[in-house]
C-alpha cells in the first residue's frame, strides 16, 4: 500500500511539471491559436540559465535562478512572438507550427552552441537535499518541493486569470478576439504578455525539474511531446484542463510503469486519440475553440509559375533527362556517391509527394505521416526476410498495408479537423513507433537487418545486388540499376497522381480544401473524399518506405520518429504545397543541403532552421513561388508568359 | 557528434585524431592517414549515409566510429558488402557475435568482457539478494542476460528478486526506484547507458536508495558518468574498461599525447579510438600493403601492440582482448567528481568469453 503511495507521489512530481509545461502552451493557443512547437526548447533553455546561475552562488544559487532563468526566457518568449509570430497572425495555424519547428532547430542548437552537448547536472539546494518521513515512509524532500512549488505556481496563475483585470482580457481574447479588438483593447500587446509568461513557467519547470533529473540538449524535444497530449486531453486552451492532464498524464505514465511495463509508451496516446474521438474539444475544453485551425484560414498553396505551359513541360523533360543521364557520369565527372544520394533525394522525393496529396489538396495536415513511410519499410523487410525476397511482393504488401492503416486511422481521424487532425496523426504515429521497440519479430530498438532483395517472383530472378548491366562502353552498376528503378517509379507515381489530381476527384478534394461547408453543401461527401486521399497518400508513403528499406538493406525504428514527419511537412511547405512538384522540389533541396551543410558546419540545424523561417514568414508559398514573387517585386522582368493557377488547373 | 551518444562521440573522436598524429608522426609506418570526420548523429540511417559517402566519394578503404551499436551493425552489413575494412565502436556482443564478418574488427570491449570480470566479483563482495533494471534495447537486454549468466557461474548463490525495464531515454525513474527500495534487494545492476544512468543515479541518490541498496552498473565508472555526477557517484561500483594510470609504454605516450592536446586524462572512448587507428595501423604495417582485402587476412590472430600492452583480434570474430577491471567511485583528492579506485581484475584472455560460446562463423 505504501508503495503505491509512494508511486502516486512520483506520478505527481512529474505532473506537475508537465503542468508547468503544458499550462503554458495551452493559454498561448486559447489565446492566439498558435501551437508552439518550440514551448519545449524553452523549457530546456531555463534549465541551462539554472546550471549557469547556480555553479557560481553554491547553495543560495538555485533560489537566485529560479527567479532569474524564467525572466530571462520570459524575455526571450516575448521577443520570439513580437519578432517572428506576429508576422503570421490571421494565417493558418500551420505557418505557426512551421515556424516554432523552425524555432525548435534554431534554440536547441544555440543550447549546443553555449552549454556543449554533455550531458550535466546541477544540485537543488541543500535545504532541500535527502529524504523526509511521511506517514510511515521516507520520501525525497526535493520531490516535495517539486510538488508544492509547482501547485503554489499553477494557483497563482490560476487567481491572476481569474481575478485580474489582465485575466479579464486574456480570458476574453481567448473567447473573442474580434470583440475585445473592438472594445478598444490593444489584444496584439496581450499576444506578447501571454507568450512571454507562459515561456516563463515552462522555464521555471525546466529549473525545477533539472534539479532532479540531468539537463541534455534532448530534454526539450523529450517533454514536448507529453506535453501536447496533456493539451489535448484537458482541451486546447483550456488552463484548467492543463492542470488535470498534466497531473492525470503524471500519474498513469508512473503506475503503468510499475505495474503494466507492456503498455509504456502507448497507454497515454491511446487515451488522447480516445479523448479526441470521443470529445475532441478535450475534458475541460470550450467546443467553440474546435473551430480553430478548421476552415477559416486556408494554406497557401503554389499559385503555378511564372512559365508558360509548354515551358514547364521542357522545364519537366530537361529534370527526367538530367536524372538518366546523372549514372553516366559517376567515376568520370563525380564519385558513385551522387547516384546514391539522388537515390535518396528521389524516395523522399515520392514521400514528400504523398504528402502533399492530403496537406496540399486536402488542407489536412497530417502530423503523422512517418508512420506510414514506417510501415511501408517493416512491411518489405518482414516480406524479404520471412516470405520471398521479391521486390515487387515486398512492394506491393507494403503499399498495401500501409493503405489500410491509412484507412484505419483516417476512419477514427477524419470527423476532426485543422490542429485536432494533426494532433491525433501525431499520437497514432507515436503508438506505432513505441510498438515496434516491444517485439523481437520487428527488430526492437536493433531494427532489422538480412535480406536479399531480388528482381523477379516465385523464385526466379536477380538479386538486386547483383544485377548489372553492361553494353559496349557503358556500364551500369547494380546500384544505378536500382537507381533507374526509383527514377521510373517518381515519374510514374507523380505523373498518376497528377492525373488523379486533374480527374473530378482532384477538383472536389479542392473545394473541399478551400471550403468545407460549401462542397458539402453541393452536395460530395466531404469525409468520403478526404478518407480516399489518405488512403491514397499512405499507400504512397508506404511505397517510398519500401524502397527505403530495399535501397539501404534494413531499417529501424527511427523512420518511425515524429521529427521525421516534422522534417517531411518542412519539407513540403519549403517546396510549396499544392503543386507536387514542388514538395519534390522541397525535398530534393532540404537533402541536399543537409548532406552539404552537415559535413561543414556542426551547427547546421541552425541554418537550415533560419532559412525554413525566413520561408514561412515571407515566402510561405515555398521554392516554386520565388519567380512569381520576384516578378510581382519587379526585381526579374518576364513579359511573355501566361499566368496560369497552377500546373493542374490549365489541362 | 549528435544524438544521445554525441558527447562519449566527441571523446572517440580525440582519440582518433591522436591515433591519426601517431601515426602520421612515426618513421615506423610506410604510409600516412588521411583522414575525414563525419557526424552520425546517432541515427542508423545516418550513419549509413555517411559511411556510404565516406566510401564512394571520398574513397576510403577504412571506416571506423559510431558508439551506437544498432548503428555498428548496420555498418558492419555495409562493409561486407563494400569490402572496406570497418573498425565499429558499439559495445554490444552481437557486433562480434552473430552479427560478426571477416571485414569487422573490433577495438572497443564489449559488454559481455565487462559481464566475465565485473557480474561474478558481485555476490562474492557486495550482497546475493540483486535487483536488474535495464534499458529496453539491445544494449539493455545484453547486460541483463550476461550479468544473470555470470551472476550465477560464481560460486555464491545469487538470487535475482525482480528485473524491471525502463525506455531508452527515460528521464523518470522514480517508480522503479521506489519498487527497488521496497524489495529485499542488496544490490541493483543498472544495464543503462549515457544519459539513462546518469539520471536514474540522480534520482536514485535523492530518494535515499543509496543508503540501502548498493549501485552497481558496467558503465558506472565512466569518466562522462563520473563528471555528470559529481559527488552523487561516490559509493557505487562499476566496470573499468580503461585506467589512465595503466602502466604501460604505450599508454604513457597517449595519455601525454592527450594532456599536450586536450588537458585532463583521456577516457575510454578516446582509448578505443586510439588503439583502433594504433593496432589496424600495424596490420596494415605488416600486410605490407594497404588495401582492406590483404589486411583483413592478416590482422586476425596477429599480435599488435595496444595502450594495455600486447593485445590481438582473435581469429574466431575479430574481437581485441582487452583486459578488464572491477573499480569503486571514490571521494576524490580535488573534491568534484570522484575518482575510480581499482578493485580486481580481468587479463584479456579471461575476460572473453571462449570462442566455443562465441555465435559467430568467420
Amino acid at each position: 500500500m505504501s508503495l503505491l503511495f509512494e508511486q502516486l507521489l512520483n506520478g505527481l512530481t512529474i505532473g506537475v511539471v508537465y503542468v508547468l509545461i503544458a499550462a503554458g502552451l495551452s493559454v498561448i493557443f486559447g489565446v492566439m491559436d498558435v501551437i508552439n512547437f518550440s514551448h519545449g526548447e524553452l523549457f530546456a533553455l531555463g534549465a541551462y540559465f539554472a546550471i549557469s546561475l547556480a555553479a557560481p552562488f553554491g547553495g543560495p544559487g538555485f533560489w537566485l535562478a529560479l527567479v532569474v532563468a524564467p525572466l530571462l526566457v520570459g524575455i526571450i518568449g516575448a521577443a520570439i512572438e513580437r519578432f517572428t509570430i506576429r508576422p503570421l497572425y490571421g494565417r493558418n495555424p500551420l505557418y505557426q507550427i512551421l515556424l516554432t519547428f523552425g524555432l525548435v532547430l534554431v534554440i536547441a542548437d544555440i543550447i549546443v552552441l553555449l552549454w556543449g552537448r554533455q550531458q550535466q547536472q546541477f544540485s537543488g539546494p541543500p535545504s532541500l537535499a535527502g529524504s523526509i518521513q511521511i506517514f510511515g515512509f521516507s520520501y525525497s524532500l526535493y520531490n516535495l518541493f517539486i510538488i508544492t512549488f509547482g501547485l503554489a505556481l499553477a494557483g497563482a496563475i490560476w487567481y491572476g486569470l481569474n481575478n485580474t483585470r489582465v485575466g479579464l482580457v486574456i480570458r476574453a481574447g481567448a473567447q473573442d478576439r474580434e470583440m475585445v479588438q473592438n472594445l478598444g483593447i490593444e489584444i496584439d500587446r496581450y499576444y506578447t504578455l501571454v507568450f512571454g509568461v507562459g515561456s516563463a513557467i515552462a522555464a521555471a519547470g525546466g529549473v525545477v525539474l533539472g534539479g532532479y533529473q540531468s539537463v541534455s540538449p534532448a530534454m526539450g524535444h523529450s517533454v514536448i511531446i507529453p506535453a501536447f497530449v496533456i493539451v489535448v486531453l484537458g482541451g486546447l486552451g483550456s488552463f484548467r484542463g492543463a492542470v488535470a492532464g498534466g497531473l492525470l498524464v503524471g500519474v498513469i505514465q508512473t503506475l503503468t510503469r510499475s505495474y503494466v511495463p507492456l503498455l509504456e509508451g502507448l497507454v497515454v496516446f491511446l487515451l488522447m486519440i480516445a479523448v479526441l474521438l470521443v470529445k475532441p474539444s478535450g475534458l475541460f475544453g470550450d467546443p467553440e475553440w474546435q473551430e480553430a485551425g478548421g476552415e477559416h484560414t486556408t494554406l497557401s498553396t503554389g499559385s503555378g509559375g511564372i512559365l508558360s505551359k509548354s515551358q514547364r513541360l521542357r522545364v519537366g523533360a530537361t529534370v527526367v533527362g538530367a536524372l538518366l543521364v546523372i549514372p553516366l557520369g559517376t567515376n568520370v565527372l563525380y564519385s558513385p556517391y551522387i547516384v546514391s544520394i539522388t537515390s535518396d533525394i528521389l524516395i523522399w522525393a515520392l514521400f514528400a509527394l504523398s504528402l502533399d496529396l492530403v496537406l496540399g489538396y486536402a488542407g489536412l495536415v497530417s502530423l503523422g505521416h512517418a508512420m506510414f513511410y514506417g510501415l511501408g519499410a517493416y512491411t518489405t523487410m518482414l516480406t524479404m526476410i520471412h516470405l520471398t525476397p521479391s521486390v515487387l511482393v515486398a512492394l506491393v504488401l507494403a503499399i498495401i498495408v500501409a493503405a489500410i492503416i491509412a484507412w484505419v486511422v483516417g476512419y477514427l481521424s477524419i470527423r476532426v479537423s485543422g490542429i485536432y487532425f494533426a494532433m491525433i496523426t501525431l499520437a497514432f504515429a507515436q503508438v506505432f513507433y513505441n510498438l515496434v521497440y516491444k517485439f523481437e519479430w520487428t527488430g526492437s530498438s536493433q531494427g532489422l537487418y538480412g535480406a536479399t532483395p531480388m528482381y523477379g517472383i516465385a523464385g526466379i530472378g536477380v538479386a538486386v545486388g547483383d544485377l548489372s548491366l553492361s553494353a559496349g562502353p557503358i556500364s551500369i552498376s547494380s546500384a544505378e540499376v536500382f537507381y533507374y528503378l526509383l527514377v521510373v517509379i517518381a515519374v510514374c507515381s507523380f505523373l498518376l497522381v497528377r492525373r488523379i489530381m486533374v480527374a473530378p476527384f482532384g477538383s472536389v478534394l479542392k473545394s473541399i480544401r478551400e471550403s468545407q461547408k460549401r462542397s458539402r453543401f453541393v452536395g460530395y461527401n466531404v469525409t468520403a473524399h478526404k478518407r480516399n486521399a489518405f488512403v491514397l497518400s499512405g499507400g504512397l508513403a508506404g511505397l517510398a518506405g519500401g524502397l527505403y528499406a530495399i535501397s539501404n538493406g534494413f531499417v529501424s525504428p527511427d523512420v518511425l520518429h515524429w521529427l521525421r514527419s516534422g522534417e517531411l511537412v518542412v519539407m513540403a511547405v519549403l517546396g510549396g504545397i499544392g503543386t507536387l512538384y514542388g514538395p519534390m522540389l522541397g525535398a530534393g533541396v532540404f537533402i541536399f543541403f543537409e548532406d552539404l551543410l552537415s559535413t561543414y558546419i556542426e551547427q547546421w540545424r541552425m541554418v537550415l532552421g533560419t532559412i525554413f523561417i525566413l520561408f514561412v514568414i515571407y515566402i510561405p508559398r515555398g521554392i516554386v513561388s520565388i519567380g512569381p514573387y520576384l516578378r510581382d517585386r519587379g526585381i526579374i522582368d518576364i513579359t511573355e508568359q501566361k499566368f496560369e493557377r497552377s500546373e493542374i488547373d490549365d489541362d | 557528434m549528435e544524438g544521445p551518444y554525441s558527447g562519449l562521440g566527441s571523446n572517440q573522436r580525440e582519440g582518433y585524431e591522436l591515433g591519426i598524429q601517431k601515426i602520421n608522426e612515426s618513421d615506423e609506418f610506410d604510409f600516412t592517414i588521411d583522414a575525414t570526420f563525419e557526424n552520425t548523429k546517432s541515427e542508423v540511417s545516418t550513419a549509413r549515409q555517411k559511411a556510404q559517402k565516406l566510401v564512394q566519394q571520398d574513397d576510403k578503404d577504412y571506416l571506423s566510429g559510431c558508439v551506437s551499436s544498432a548503428a555498428s551493425l548496420a555498418i558492419n552489413s555495409f562493409a561486407q558488402e563494400q569490402e572496406i575494412l570497418w573498425v565499429p565502436g558499439g559495445g554490444a556482443i552481437q557486433i562480434t557475435g552473430s552479427g560478426c564478418n571477416e571485414w569487422s574488427f573490433r577495438a572497443e570491449t564489449h559488454s559481455g568482457q565487462i559481464a566475465r570480470a565485473f557480474g561474478p566479483w558481485i555476490p562474492k563482495n557486495i550482497g546475493t539478494q540483486g535487483w536488474i533494471h535495464y534499458a529496453d534495447y539491445s544494449y539493455g537486454k545484453d547486460i541483463n542476460t550476461s550479468f544473470t549468466e555470470q551472476m550465477q557461474a560464481s560460486d555464491a548463490s545469487v538470487n535475482i528478486v525482480g528485473r524491471s525495464t525502463s525506455q531508452l531515454g527515460a528521464t523518470n525513474f522514480s517508480s522503479y526506484i521506489s519498487q527497488i527500495e521496497n524489495s529485499e534487494a542488496e544490490f541493483v545492476v543498472l544495464g543503462l547507458a549515457g544519459g539513462d544512468l546518469i539520471t536514474f543515479v540522480k534520482q536514485a541518490v535523492d530518494a535515499g536508495l543509496k543508503e540501502t541498496v548498493t549501485i552497481t552498473s558496467p558503465t558506472m565508472c565512466m569518466q562522462a558518468i563520473r563528471n555528470a555526477l559529481g559527488e552523487a557517484a561516490n559509493g557505487t561500483y562499476g566496470g573499468v574498461r580503461y585506467d589512465p594510470k595503466i602502466d604501460t609504454p604505450a599508454n604513457q605516450d597517449f595519455v601525454e599525447r592527450y594532456q599536450e592536446e586536450y588537458d585532463g586524462n583521456p577516457d575510454a572512448f578516446a582509448r578505443a579510438g586510439f588503439d583502433a587507428i594504433w593496432m589496424t595501423a600495424q596490420g596494415i604495417q605488416e600486410a605490407d600493403d594497404t588495401g582492406p582485402a590483404t589486411v583483413k587476412d592478416s590482422l586476425p590472430g596477429q599480435e599488435v601492440s595496444s595502450v594495455f600492452g600486447s593485445n590481438t583480434y582473435r581469429e574466431c570474430n575479430n574481437q581485441a582482448t582487452n583486459p578488464v577491471w572491477v573499480g569503486r567511485n571514490v571521494p576524490s583528492d580535488q573534491g568534484g567528481s570522484s575518482s575510480v579506485e581499482l578493485l580486481s581484475q580481468k587479463s584479456g584472455q579471461e575476460a572473453v568469453a571462449p570462442c566455443s560460446e562465441v555465435n559467430c562463423s568467420l
